[in-house]
């Protein structure tokens, strides 16, 4: 008997719409067709290779030769082991022993800190949460959400060196004290972007102490638009006011923040934040973005047009001319008709919303084009208080660059320096400053870090920093709010300094440097310092302060935005510009593009950064060179990334191409590589792996920056063991450096590059974009606000049709499952009159920047895995953030050009679910409160529940990644005998709340279900507190619904918490629309996934809604994304 | 040709079958009887660093469970007092015990060998990593500490009383009223429901089984079942 085979409805025959993951999708490439079809490809469940399975075999011998032979001691162990409780000694405070406790304190970073609050469990902080009270609150990124594992390293620095070799703590704090008695120093100190109030103070004291002290600030990637504001000063952007936002390459929404983004996606939904008003497409704001490769707020525009950076100032330069600005006089005019008949439009609708419309630049973007983002929203009346853009001067005023420091090193103006920016320069400076040589010239340099990496080496000096979460400091948000950084732990190694404590010793008079704890259990220095900041600047007295400890923040404290004018450099920078543009001309060009997981390369030792795929191109663990197909095609080179290649090999060695492969080609698998390209720019020639990116502008190469830091194995690159030490064993062999190709004139885009194919040479890539891949119709749904001509109808008649997409949408087969929804009695098995939990994704905010994933994974202890088994489809994610690309078959504007759709998908809770019934041993049940539960305990790992699952939302243990560590080599196939990780502490960051999943056990998405017990019974212990306070025995207390059941939207799971554009609604069904999620499932535009398989599914989407200008030329072709996977 | 098998052979397969199978059926009779929790928990009474006797402290001294056990209402874990806690009244009563000589190394500094380290008691009551047990949904629900820890107030040296294995737990789940008791009683050792009936007539209510039935329906007491109740 043939396997029975569910037939999806056929796709209308009307439909315009191609929808497709990944290349070989599009050329319907077999290897697709397997991920489609099969739960895991072949081969998954085998072992990796013949070395492997060997390994194993052996072992496995050896174990049972092992325990044969201790059988007979075996006897003696049969006794119950002992197991200790060991309470505190004097209790600390607040402290309840199994309980959470929650502090605020926030993250600083150059674009602004981030507030949060962070879970602790017994003085372990493991979680991090947007502080919602804080009235800059964001959500958090996957930056900010992953933080906490940086503490925990194994690869942390925790000792200090000298001259790259471990040295005592006695000779450094002899070094500091004797820089501390030398007022005449020459000392220069460079800082990060980051922004805190007690520093500046700080900077005041060191340059009265030391008459010589200079200050320098520098970040890899800050670019240099920042002059066209002023010294020090800034762009603060208030989306809550923008009602049309024109983008030059700013990804405000997510890497490059330039105010409150959350007003940005509360202003997306139709119906606003919380689904309270009706769906009004008047209400909802637009956005136009030009840019050169897909960024995630890209993916949301409304319009967006992509060109090569150099000629964005062109384009930028037209539009200010027609805006009015006197800057844009003489700039050279756009000759394309397309993009000419895409500018008038946006013109006028830029005029016609005078006031509440906003234009933004990347901060990547040359001066040139922020002095004319200045000009433009000037003409446009858009600038200055309670408008949507203001300028504001930050504290970081009077601070050198990197040029300043390296000419002061070389006059001999500064001869020690103390290193305290988060950025790497000795590996991520312009190449043709040579930083490495002016250190080397200094007489004294000291660097404080929490990594080893190449510049800790390179300086005379490298001090282990303590983490954000170690020290007191304060820091100010993007829009200048005064927040607390509070620390959770003491350092966890003791040499750990913080940023202001080693600034606090330097300015003591002795130069003592303590840190962490002072003596006798007295605070830091740094709380001393930082409360007298806060003094001057909140007010005297314990009760400000501890409003300050419990809020997080200083109400009105933000900036005030001061009166900006473009300047004068305007007409000096913009035709400089424009002639390095010309200059650039129609050649190839090279943007250097921040990472979405390891930024500048800061986080490379990062695991949870790391294996989140990249939100674009889905690469994990590596960087990879990223083309247009159409340019790959004129250079050559898109058939050799898509060509199938030796995949296996007969008696070991003959390459044999076909069908017995373990995995496909470019089918993502254990054998996925890219071929790699030769990149010349600037004068110098590097190789990188290289694949196809859509939706790029033509002539462009995108290179994320911050990988290939150290090595410990040779390879076919000629990239020798090297650096070995400034890495863990998570960045290390990790793909490929491109700072070495970066100067001073082009340190985010280069021109005149040229590529050449290397031939023979591939380079294993682990790509997610296929992995469970599923089948279906209307997956991800689109819809638009206005009635273009072949458009069904206008805003109101699209959202009423969302849910009627597919052919059977409208009429849903009967749930003919043998498995009723009743028990034998006639009860409903879902009977929990109390909660019935229930989720719903907004398609509309959400832009797919992995903040929930990384959540998910620090909240529910889920492994990493590793780059070999995230090839092999193996990754252990809960949320698996499917990004399609749509484009209309008729699209005569830019056929190019797609729609980028992300969808992150968990398991949905189906109520009739179809895991539930295959499960050989009830390992997977539903429980009362419409939960599709997991009992791990009880999973015997047939792995039946996986093939069953329509949405593929289950993940399997392959191995015990948990125990063994998955980075080491062949590690995880020595089973037992494998190595445990050994010397690291992730293992303190574990929820413990959570069980850890061993082996051979199936896991998914359970709705935080942890957390929801946690609320249920808190609310119950309520009504032994009530009965209490009410006086009257138990017995005659009335217990209702209201007693038992949480209040309305108490409750938030992991991913919810931390999405940033509040795409993710949580909470009881039964509360009805008192609830944002019951109001979000009331809308129109809710519709569930693969609603005509008949599984009833818990977690629901709302449809994207797109809100184009009906007199743009590509207005008809926006809107229409819907994804079928046939 | 000769018999190479004798006679006697021909039963020897059966023989072996039927041995085979009373020795496989005994190992499996005594596994499911001495490995269960019944066998091995039940009883289990290590002995401690300090003797400490909950029938001294509780039945003699009255001291309420939570004095000690401070966070059973609002935490998962009932916690083992700290240091601290014995400290507030053995700096003053029973100084010179020589039993309490861990207690001083711990918390006194006048004391020649003090160190400032915690005391490591022996666990008890110890649930396999993944089943997620919480006292307060229990305690304050009506559910005595006393069902599943025993007359801890008699106890010289604690030990286990119940088996505490999941079908235990199940029992209780599916007929909650047999332990069930008004909310001021939770901590009560010496709580008696008959006694407690005639103290506090109620309507309609003339049983402890009718008790049970009638806390059960006014705390709208409904335990789950479901794995992930316990498990996740």
């Amino acid at each position: 008997m043939s396997k029975r085979v569910f037939h999806h409805p056929d796709v209308p025959a009307d439909e315009t719409t191609v929808a497709w993951r990944s290349p070989g999708q599009l050329d319907d490439s077999p290897e697709f067709r397997e991920w489609l079809e099969r739960e895991f490809p072949r081969g998954a469940a085998e072992m990796a290779d013949g070395e492997d399975a060997e390994t194993s075999r052996r072992s496995f011998l050896k174990l049972m030769g092992a325990s044969s032979a201790l059988a007979g001691f075996g006897m003696a162990a049969c006794r119950r082991p002992e197991s200790y409780i060991v309470p505190y000694t004097k209790a600390p405070e607040w402290v309840i022993p199994g309980k959470a406790t929650y502090y605020a304190s926030s993250m600083p970073r150059a674009a602004g800190a981030v507030p949060l609050v962070v879970t602790n469990f017994e003085g372990r902080p493991t979680k991090l949460a947007p502080n919602k009270l804080h009235p800059d609150a964001d959500g958090t990124d996957a930056f900010t959400q992953a933080s906490v594992l940086d503490l925990y390293s194994p690869s942390r620095s925790r000792k200090p060196m000298a001259g790259g070799k471990p040295a005592s703590r006695a000779d450094l704090d002899a070094m500091i004290a004797e820089l501390a008695k030398d007022p005449g120093a020459k000392v220069g100190f460079l800082f990060g972007g980051d922004v805190s109030p007690t520093r500046t103070r700080l900077r005041g004291e060191l340059a009265a102490k030391f008459s010589g002290a200079k200050f320098y600030q520098y970040e890899a990637l800050a670019g240099d638009g920042g002059r066209a504001y002023g010294d020090g000063a800034k762009p603060v952007a208030d989306f809550s006011k923008a009602e049309r936002i024109l983008s030059f390459d700013c990804d405000f929404g997510s890497s490059d923040p330039v105010g409150k983004a959350s007003e940005f996606f509360a202003k997306r939904k139709p119906e606003g934040n919380g689904y309270k008003a009706k769906p009004d497409a008047e209400s909802m704001n637009r956005l136009y973005m030009v840019e050169s490769a897909f960024s995630l707020t890209g993916g949301m525009a409304d319009h967006r047009l992509r060109v090569a950076p150099a000629e964005l100032l062109k384009l930028a330069g037209q539009i200010a001319r027609e805006l009015g600005v006197p800057e844009a006089a003489g700039m050279p005019a756009v000759a394309d008709d397309k993009q000419l008949s895409w500018i008038e439009p946006l013109v006028a609708d830029l005029k016609a919303h005078r006031g509440k419309s906003l234009i933004v630049a990347g901060s990547r973007q040359p001066a040139a084009v922020h002095h004319l983002v200045l000009a433009m929203n000037l003409v446009l009346g858009n600038l200055g208080k309670g408008h949507p853009f203001n300028v504001v001067q930050t504290g970081n005023a009077g601070l050198g660059g990197l040029q300043e420091l390296i000419a002061d090193i070389h006059s001999g103006a500064v001869e020690t320096l103390v290193m305290m920016t988060p950025a790497n320069p000795v590996y991520d400076a312009p190449a043709d400053l040579d930083f490495p040589a002016a250190l080397a010239k200094l007489k004294n340099s000291i660097h404080l870090g929490t990594r080893t990496d190449v510049t800790a080496h390179a300086a005379s000096w490298h001090i282990p920093a303590a983490h954000y979460l170690e020290g007191w400091s304060d820091a100010r948000t993007a829009a200048g709010t005064y927040t607390v950084v509070q620390p959770m732990i003491l350092p966890l190694y003791p040499d750990c300094v913080s940023e202001l404590e080693l600034l606090l010793a330097l300015l003591s008079d002795d130069g003592k440097l303590i840190n962490g704890e002072g003596a006798e259990g007295a605070a830091s220095p740094a709380y001393d310092a930082v409360r007298k900041t806060f003094a001057g600047i909140g007010g005297e007295g314990d009760k400000a302060w501890k409003s300050l400890l419990r809020d997080g923040y200083l109400a009105g404290s933000a900036y005030t935005p001061i009166d900006a004018r473009p300047s004068v450099d305007a007409r000096k920078d913009i035709p400089e510009a424009v002639k390095a543009m010309e200059a650039a001309g129609d050649s190839l060009q090279v943007v250097f593009a921040a990472d979405a997981s390891v930024y500048d390369g800061r986080y490379i030792d990062n695991a949870w950064l790391q294996e989140a795929p990249d939100p674009i191109s889905k690469v994990t663990w590596d960087n990879a060179a990223l083309i247009a197909p159409k340019t790959a095609k004129n250079l050559g080179i898109y058939d050799e990334i898509l060509k199938l290649e030796p995949v296996t090999k007969a008696l070991g060695f003959i390459p044999v191409e076909g069908k017995y492969a373990a995995v496909g080609p470019d089918g993502e698998g254990k054998n996925r590589t890219a071929p790699v390209i030769e990149l010349k720019v600037n004068g110098k020639t590097l190789q990188f792996p290289v694949i196809v990116s859509f939706g790029q502008a033509e002539n462009t190469i995108v290179i994320p920056l911050g990988y290939g830091q150290g090595f410990n194995e040779e390879d076919d690159f000629g990239r020798k063991p090297q650096n070995e030490s400034h890495v863990g064993l998570v960045g290390v062999n990790r793909g490929f450096n491109a700072y070495p190709l970066r100067t001073t004139a082009s340190q985010l885009f280069a021109g005149g590059a040229s590529v050449k194919l290397v031939a023979g040479k591939r380079y294993p890539i682990a790509l997610t974009q296929e992995h469970s891949a599923m089948y279906g119709r209307a997956l991800a749904r689109e819809i638009s606000t206005i009635d273009s001509h072949d458009h069904k109808g206008g805003f109101e008649k699209q959202l009423h049709d969302v849910a009627k997409q597919g052919p059977v949408d409208s009429h849903a087969p009967k749930n003919i499952s043998l498995y009723k929804s009743e028990d034998r009695n006639g009860q409903p098995l879902l009977s929990d009159k109390l909660h019935q939990w229930g989720m719903s994704i907004d398609l509309t905010s959400c832009m797919g920047c992995n903040a929930c994933l990384v959540a998910c994974q620090a909240e529910n202890n889920i492994p990493v895995v590793g780059k070999q088994q995230v090839a092999m489809g193996r990754e252990m994610h809960w949320i698996r953030m499917d990004r399609y690309y749509a484009q209309q078959k008729d699209n005569n504007f830019d056929a190019d050009n797609p729609a980028l759709i992300p969808q992150p998908v968990g398991c949905v809770q189906c109520e009739s679910a179809p895991c539930e019934t295959v499960c050989p041993v009830n390992a997977t049940v539903h429980t009362p409160d419409g939960l599709n539960a997991m009992a791990y305990n009880r999973c015997i790992g047939t792995r039946y529940c996986a093939n069953n699952c329509p949405y593929k939302a289950r993940r399997f243990n392959f191995f015990d990644y948990n125990k063994r560590n998955p980075l080491i080599k062949h590690n995880l196939y020595r089973g037992p005998l494998g190595k445990k990780d050994e010397g690291g502490a992730d293992h303190l960051q574990k929820n413990p709340n959570v069980t850890v999943r061993m082996r051979g056990v199936m896991e998914k998405c359970t709705y935080c279900v942890q957390r929801l017990k946690d609320a249920v019974i808190r609310q119950k212990q309520g009504q032994k507190q009530e009965a209490l306070a009410a006086g009257k025995p138990s017995t005659e207390m009335d217990v209702t619904t209201s007693t038992l059941r949480i209040p309305v939207d108490s409750v938030k799971v992991a991913c919810q918490e931390a999405c940033p554009a509040e795409a993710i609604s949580f909470g009881n069904l039964l509360d009805k629309e008192k609830s944002s999620l019951g109001r979000a499932k009331k809308l129109e535009r809710n519709y569930d996934l693969l609603n005509y398989i008949g599984t009833l599914p818990r977690t629901s989407y709302l449809a994207r809604v797109k809100n184009p200008n009906p007199k743009m030329p590509d207005a008809k072709f926006i809107g229409k994304a819907t994804i079928n996977i046939v | 040709m000769a018999n190479i098998f004798p006679r006697w052979s021909n039963l020897l397969p059966l023989k072996i079958v039927v041995c085979a199978g009373t020795v496989a059926g005994g190992i499996a009779l005594a596994f499911s009887y001495y490995a269960t929790p019944k066998t091995l928990a039940v009883g289990y009474q290590p002995s401690q660093p300090i003797p400490f006797s909950h029938k001294i402290h509780v039945d003699q001294l009255g001291l309420d469970c939570r004095y000690c056990h401070s966070f059973v209402e609002v935490s998962g874990h009932s916690n083992v007092p700290t240091g601290n806690t014995c400290w507030n009244c053995h700096q003053h009563v029973q100084q010179d015990s020589p039993k309490l000589e861990p207690l001083h190394i711990s918390m006194n500094p006048n004391h020649p060998s003090y160190d400032g380290e915690p005391i490591e008691w022996v666990r008890i009551h110890k649930l396999p990593d993944y089943v997620y047990f919480n006292h307060s949904a229990h305690v304050s629900r009506g559910i005595s500490c006393q069902s599943c820890h025993g007359d801890v107030d008699q106890m010289e040296v604690v030990y286990q009383a119940e088996n505490l294995s999941m079908g235990w737990c199940l029992e209780c789940h599916r007929s909650p009223e047999d332990n069930l008791r008004p909310l001021e009683e939770v901590f009560n050792f010496a709580y008696d429901a008959e006694d407690w009936l005639t103290e506090n007539p109620m309507e309609g209510v003339d049983t402890t089984e009718e008790l049970g039935l009638k806390l059960k329906e006014q705390f709208k007491v409904t335990p789950k079942e479901s794995c992930a109740t316990c498990h996740h």
